[in-house]
C-alpha cells in the first residue's frame, strides 16, 4: 500500500458516526432555525472534524496502529470539535453588557470543567487505559464520548453562548494558560519518555497491511511515532490555547467600544 | 502639586510619608521611589563592572593568539560578564524603573508591600555581593552564565566559584520573585479609580505580564539550582551522567527558565518604547489592543519553545521541527509590535529628543536582532552557526540593541521626573551617536566572524584570513561604547545638579506620573483625578476632544494579601512541578522506591496533614462567626496535626538513613529526599506561620488585619497539602498500585 491508497481508501464510515453527524445537523436546524448563517459555519466545521477524526485514516490508524494518529484524534476531539461547536451556537441576544463572574457557577464551576478536560487528556494516557482504547471498540467509543463531552465542559466557561456562563477575561486567561501548561507537561513526558506510553502500538496487528508503509515508507519507528504524538500534544495543542487566550483578550478589549451606549452614556 | 479636577479620589496613606534625611534614610527606606533609585544606581555600578569585563574580553580577542588573559581567567571573565549583565544589570534596571514608575503611573502612593519591596532590593544587593565574593574565595565561577552540566559539576569545576554562583542566583531569584509578587499585587489592587486594565499605560501592562513570567520562570531556575547544589555539596548525581543522571535535563530546566527570561528582559523594554514613541510622535499609540494582546501571546509562547536553544543537543528531527515552527511563531506577535510602533510614528509630529532617538534606533537594532533570531529558529542554520560569534552578535542585538537602547530611551524620558532636572540634550546626542557607532561596529562584524566559523567561549583564535582585522574592528567598537558610557555618566552627574529645571511635565506627556511634581513628594499625589481614558492628562488638557470616553462599572479590587498569596502559590507550583518531574524522570520504574518506602505508615501521616486543612478551614469559619474559643482550639489542632506530619517524616527519614538510604546513595534517594525535603521545608514554614498566628490568637483579640493574615496563611497551608496529595500519589501510591 502507498500513501495515496491509504488516504483514499482506508476510510471506515461505519454507521454510527454518519448518523451522529446527521443528527447533529438536524438538532441544530430544529433548535436554531437556519443552517445558512455565519455561526453555523463553525458548527459545520466541528461536525466535519468529528467525522474526520473518527472515520478518516486518522481514526482507522488510531485503532491500535499508529500512536501519533491516536494523539491527533484526541486533539481533534478535545481541542477542535468542542470549541468550534460552541462557537457555532448563536449568541444569546439579550445579554447584560458587563463581564461579570457568574455567581451561580462559583469557583468549583470552573475547577471541575478544568479538571475534567485536562484530566481526560491525562487519564486516557495511563498505560492500561491507552492500551484498552487502542484494541477494544467498546472502550474506544467510551473514550470518544468522554473526550467530546469533557471537551465541551472544558470549553463552555470560555465559549458558552450565554455571556453569564462565561468566565471573566483574566480568570479565563489563567484557566487556559494552566491547561496549556498541563498539556505541555504531558507532551514533554510522552515525547521524552524512554518507555512506551501505549505498548499496544509497539506490535500492532496489521490487519490493514499498512505497517510496511509506516515503518519503511514513512520511516516511522515506534519511538519516533511516540515522539510525534508527544510533540503534537506539546506544541500545536498550546497554539490552540494561545489562540483562545488571544480571542478572550480580543473580546475584552472589544467590550469598551460597546459599553458607552450600553450604560447609557451621553453621545 | 497635583492637577485639580472634579472627581478627585482620596488615596490611602503610604508608609513612606515621613522620609528620613541622610544615608540612613536611604538604608531604611521603604519608599518605592528611593528603592527604585537604589536599584538603578546599583545596576549602573554593575554595568560599569560588566563593561570593564567586556573590555578585557575584547582586548584579549583584539589580536589572534594573544595572551593578555589566561584561558582560565578568560572563562571566569566571560561567565561573570554574562551573569552580571543579565542578573545584576538588565533585570535590576528594569525592576528599578518599574519600581519607581508603576505606582506613579497607576496613581498609587506606593507598592502594595513596601517592606517586601525593600527586602527585594537588599536581597539583590547581597546576592550580587555574594557572587563577587567568589573572587576572594578561590576564583570566580567559570562555567558560563548558563552553567551547563556536567561542566558545572564538582569534577569539572572544583573551585567554590560555581557554588557562589548558585547561591547568589538563588538569592537573586528569590528577590525577583518577591518583587514580581509585589508588582502583581500592586497593579491588581492599587489602581486609581477609573484606571481599568484596558486603560493601563503599556509600560505598566508589560511589566505586569513580565511579573507573571518571573513568578513562573524563576522558580524553575531556582529548583534546578537547588538540585545542582545538592549535586555539588551532597554528592548527588542529578545532572551527572557518570552517576546515572542527565546533563540534558539541566539544559531543559535551564532553558525552560532561560527562554522566558529573554522576554523578562525584553517586555519591559517594549513597554518603555510604547510610552516614549507616542509622546514624541504626539499621537496615541497605534493599535493599543494589539500591542497589549501581542504581549500576552509572546508570554504564553515563550514557555513552549525553549528547546530551540537545544537544537544541537540531538533531540531528533521531529522535535527540532516542532520547535522551529513554535519559535518562528513568536516572531508574529513581536512583528505586530514593531509595526504598531512604526504606525504610531507615521504621520506624527516627531520630536527627536535623545529619548526618541534611542527609541527610533531601538526599532532598527532590535529588528536586526529579531531577524537573526528567526534564522536561528531554522534548525539547519542553527547547527551551522550555533556557538559561534553569529550567536553572540544576535543576542547582543536583542539585549543591547533592544533592551539597553530602550532603557536609555527610558532614562532620558524619566530622568526629569526622578530628579526634577533635564538631562543635557547635547551630551545626550553625543552619547547616542557614540553608542550607535560603537555598538554596531562591535557586534555587526561578529555576524561575519560567526559565519566564518569563529567559536564563542574560546579564549583566543588562530590567525585566519580576515579574523584578526574583524576582531580588531570589534574591539575598537567596544572602546567607542566605553567612551559613550563615560559621556552618559558625565551627563547623569552634571545634569543631576546643573541640568535645566524640568517642571511637572516637560514632555507634555499623558500618563499619571506627570501629574505630580518632579521629583514627586514622598506620598506621590495628594489626589488623583478620576481616570477616563488611556491618556488622563490629555483629557484634562483637552476636555473637548477625548481619546475615547467610556465609563465602566468598577468592582472592588481583591485584598492585596490574597492576590500576593495566590501569586506566591503559582510560583511555588512551578517550583514543585520541576521537582516532581525530576522525580518521575529518575523513577520511571518503581523498583527502587518500592524497596525503600512504606506507603501504609505514610498514609496515616498523610491523613493527619489533610485533616489539618479541614481544621484550619473550621478555625477560619469560627473566627468569622466570632467564636473565639473554638477558633483557638481549631487553630492549635491544625498546628499539632502539622507537627505530627513532620514527626512522621522525621521517623521515616531516620529509618531510611539507618537502612543506608542517603541523598547521595542513588538517584531514587536523591530525588526522593529533594522532593519530600523541600515539601517538608514548606510545611515547616507553614508551621512557623501557624505558630505565630496561634500566639497572636491567645495574646489579644483577633480581627481585621489578623483575619486577613489568617486567610493568607490558610491559602498557603491548603496549597502545601495539595502538593502533598500529588507527591503522595506519585511517590508512595505508585509503589503499591
Amino acid at each position: 500500500m502507498n500513501t495515496r491508497a491509504l488516504l483514499l481508501h482506508e476510510w471506515d464510515f461505519g454507521l454510527v458516526v454518519p448518523i451522529v453527524c446527521v443528527l447533529a445537523f438536524v438538532a441544530y436546524r430544529v433548535r436554531f432555525g437556519r443552517l445558512l448563517q455565519r455561526r453555523a459555519g463553525f458548527f459545520g466545521i466541528a461536525v466535519a472534524l468529528f467525522f474526520i477524526a473518527l472515520a478518516s485514516p486518522i481514526g482507522v490508524l488510531a485503532r491500535g496502529t499508529l500512536f501519533s494518529a491516536h494523539m491527533l484524534q484526541h486533539l481533534l476531539l478535545m481541542l477542535a470539535v468542542p470549541p468550534l461547536a460552541l462557537l457555532g451556537l448563536p449568541r444569546e441576544p439579550l445579554d447584560p453588557p458587563s463581564f461579570r463572574l457568574d455567581r451561580d457557577r462559583g469557583a468549583l464551576g470552573y475547577v471541575a470543567p478544568w479538571l475534567g478536560g485536562v484530566g481526560a487528556m491525562w487519564i486516557w494516557h495511563a498505560r492500561p487505559l491507552c492500551n484498552a482504547a487502542a484494541v477494544s471498540t467498546t472502550v474506544q467509543t467510551f473514550q470518544t464520548v468522554s473526550l467530546v463531552a469533557l471537551g465541551l465542559a472544558f470549553w463552555s466557561p470560555i465559549l458558552s453562548p450565554r455571556r453569564a456562563a462565561r468566565m471573566a477575561p483574566f480568570p479565563a486567561i489563567l484557566y487556559l494558560f494552566a491547561a496549556c501548561i498541563a498539556c505541555t507537561i504531558l507532551g514533554i513526558m510522552v515525547t521524552l519518555s524512554p518507555v512506551e506510553v501505549c505498548s499496544a502500538y509497539l506490535h500492532p496487528v496489521d490487519s490493514l497491511g499498512v505497517l510496511a508503509l509506516l515503518r519503511d515508507g514513512w520511516g516511522l519507528s515506534c519511538r519516533e511515532d511516540q515522539e510525534i504524538g508527544g510533540l503534537l500534544m506539546w506544541v500545536p495543542a498550546c497554539f490552540v490555547y494561545a489562540a483562545s487566550i488571544l480571542g478572550t483578550l480580543a473580546r475584552y478589549y472589544g467590550e469598551e467600544h460597546v459599553s458607552p451606549r450600553a450604560v447609557g452614556a451621553p453621545r | 502639586m497635583t492637577i485639580a479636577s472634579p472627581g478627585l479620589a482620596e488615596l490611602p496613606q503610604s508608609l513612606a510619608h515621613e522620609t528620613e534625611r541622610g544615608p540612613f534614610g536611604w538604608v531604611a527606606t521603604v519608599d518605592h521611589k528611593r528603592i527604585g533609585i537604589l536599584y538603578l544606581l546599583t545596576s549602573l555600578a554593575f554595568f560599569l563592572v560588566g563593561g570593564v569585563e567586556a573590555l578585557l574580553i575584547r582586548i584579549q580577542l583584539a589580536r589572534p593568539n594573544a595572551h593578555f588573559l589566561s584561558p582560565d581567567a578568560y572563562n571566569q571573565i566571560f561567565t561573570m560578564h554574562g551573569t552580571t549583565m543579565i542578573f545584576l544589570v538588565v533585570m535590576p534596571t528594569l525592576v528599578g524603573l518599574s519600581n519607581y514608575l508603576v505606582p506613579l503611573m497607576i496613581g498609587a502612593r506606593d507598592m502594595a508591600f513596601p517592606r517586601l519591596n525593600a527586602l527585594g532590593y537588599w536581597l539583590f544587593l547581597f546576592g550580587s555581593l555574594l557572587l563577587h565574593f567568589s573572587l576572594l574565595a578561590g576564583g570566580a565561577p567559570s562555567a558560563g552564565w548558563f552553567g551547563y552540566a556536567p561542566l558545572s559539576e564538582t569534577p569539572y569545576s572544583s573551585t567554590p566559584g560555581t557554588d557562589y554562583w548558585i547561591v547568589a542566583l538563588l538569592v537573586l531569584g528569590i528577590g525577583s520573585v518577591s518583587g514580581a509578587i509585589n508588582l502583581i499585587a500592586t497593579v491588581i489592587t492599587l489602581r486609581t479609580p477609573g484606571l481599568s486594565i484596558r486603560r493601563l499605560p503599556l509600560f505598566v501592562w508589560m511589566t505586569f505580564v513580565t511579573a507573571i513570567l518571573i513568578i513562573l520562570a524563576l522558580p524553575v531556575l531556582n529548583a534546578a539550582l537547588a538540585m545542582l547544589f545538592i549535586d555539588r555539596r551532597l554528592n548527588a548525581h542529578f545532572f551527572e551522567a557518570t552517576g546515572g543522571g542527565s546533563a540534558i535535563l539541566w539544559q531543559h530546566f535551564f532553558w525552560t527558565f532561560g527562554h522566558p527570561e529573554v522576554y523578562i528582559m525584553a517586555l519591559p523594554a517594549f513597554g518603555m518604547i510604547s510610552e516614549v514613541i507616542p509622546v514624541f510622535s504626539r499621537k496615541p499609540i497605534f493599535g493599543y489592543e494589539f500591542v497589549a494582546a501581542s504581549t500576552v501571546a509572546i508570554a504564553v509562547l515563550s514557555f513552549g519553545v525553549w528547546a530551540h536553544h537545544m537544537f544541537a543537543v540531538g533531540l531528533g528531527h521531529r522535535a527540532d521541527m516542532a520547535f522551529a515552527i513554535g519559535s518562528m511563531a513568536i516572531a508574529v506577535p513581536t512583528g505586530v509590535k514593531i509595526f504598531n510602533w512604526i504606525a504610531t510614528m507615521w504621520g506624527g509630529t516627531l520630536r527627536f529628543t535623545t529619548a526618541m532617538m534611542f527609541a527610533t534606533a531601538f526599532l532598527l537594532e532590535f529588528v536586526v536582532g529579531g531577524l537573526s533570531g528567526i534564522t536561528f529558529a531554522a534548525a539547519p542554520i542553527d547547527w551551522q552557526v550555533t556557538d559561534t560569534y553569529y550567536l553572540v552578535a544576535h543576542f547582543h542585538y536583542v539585549l543591547f540593541g533592544g533592551t539597553a537602547f530602550a532603557i536609555f530611551a527610558g532614562i532620558y524620558y524619566w530622568f526629569p521626573k526622578m530628579t526634577g532636572r533635564m538631562l543635557d540634550e547635547r551630551w545626550g546626542r553625543a552619547h547616542f551617536w557614540l553608542t550607535v557607532l560603537g555598538f554596531n561596529l562591535t557586534f555587526f562584524v561578529q555576524h561575519f566572524l560567526g559565519i566564518m566559523g569563529m567559536p564563542r567561549r574560546v579564549f583566543t583564535y588562530p590567525d585566519l584570513p580576515g579574523w584578526g582585522a574583524l576582531n580588531m574592528a570589534s574591539t575598537v567598537g567596544a572602546f567607542i561604547m566605553a567612551a559613550s558610557v563615560v559621556v552618559f555618566g558625565a551627563n547623569l552627574a552634571i545634569s543631576r545638579f546643573r541640568g535645566k529645571v524640568a517642571g511637572h511635565n516637560p514632555w507634555d506627556a499623558w500618563t499619571l506620573e506627570w501629574a505630580t511634581t518632579s521629583p514627586p513628594p514622598p506620598h506621590n499625589f495628594d489626589r488623583v483625578a478620576l481616570v477616563r481614558s488611556r491618556r488622563p492628562l490629555w483629557e484634562l488638557a483637552h476636555p473637548a476632544s477625548p481619546t475615547a470616553a467610556a465609563s465602566m462599572a468598577e468592582r472592588l479590587p481583591p485584598a492585596k494579601t490574597v492576590v500576593a498569596v495566590w501569586a506566591f502559590i503559582v510560583s511555588e507550583t512551578a517550583f514543585f512541578i520541576v521537582l516532581i518531574l525530576s522525580y518521575v524522570f529518575f523513577n520511571l520504574s518503581t523498583a527502587a522506591s518500592a524497596a525503600a518506602l512504606d506507603a501504609k505508615t505514610t498514609a496515616v501521616f498523610t491523613v493527619c496533614l489533610l485533616a489539618s486543612s479541614v481544621t484550619l478551614y473550621v478555625a477560619e469559619k469560627s473566627l468569622e462567626r466570632g467564636r473565639i474559643v473554638a477558633f483557638r482550639i481549631w487553630l492549635v489542632s491544625t498546628f499539632l496535626l502539622g507537627m505530627i506530619f513532620m514527626g512522621g517524616q522525621g521517623i521515616e527519614y531516620t529509618t531510611l538513613f539507618h537502612r543506608g538510604f542517603t541523598v547521595d546513595s542513588s538517584l531514587f534517594a536523591s530525588s526522593f529526599f529533594t522532593l519530600t525535603g523541600f515539601h517538608g521545608l514548606h510545611v515547616t514554614l507553614g508551621l512557623i506561620a501557624l505558630g505565630i498566628l496561634s500566639a497572636l490568637a491567645f495574646a489579644d483579640d483577633f480581627g481585621g488585619k489578623s483575619l486577613r493574615a489568617l486567610r493568607a496563611v490558610g491559602l498557603y497551608w491548603h496549597f502545601v497539602d495539595a502538593v502533598w496529595v500529588v507527591v503522595f500519589s506519585i511517590v508512595y501510591l505508585r509503589t503499591v498500585l
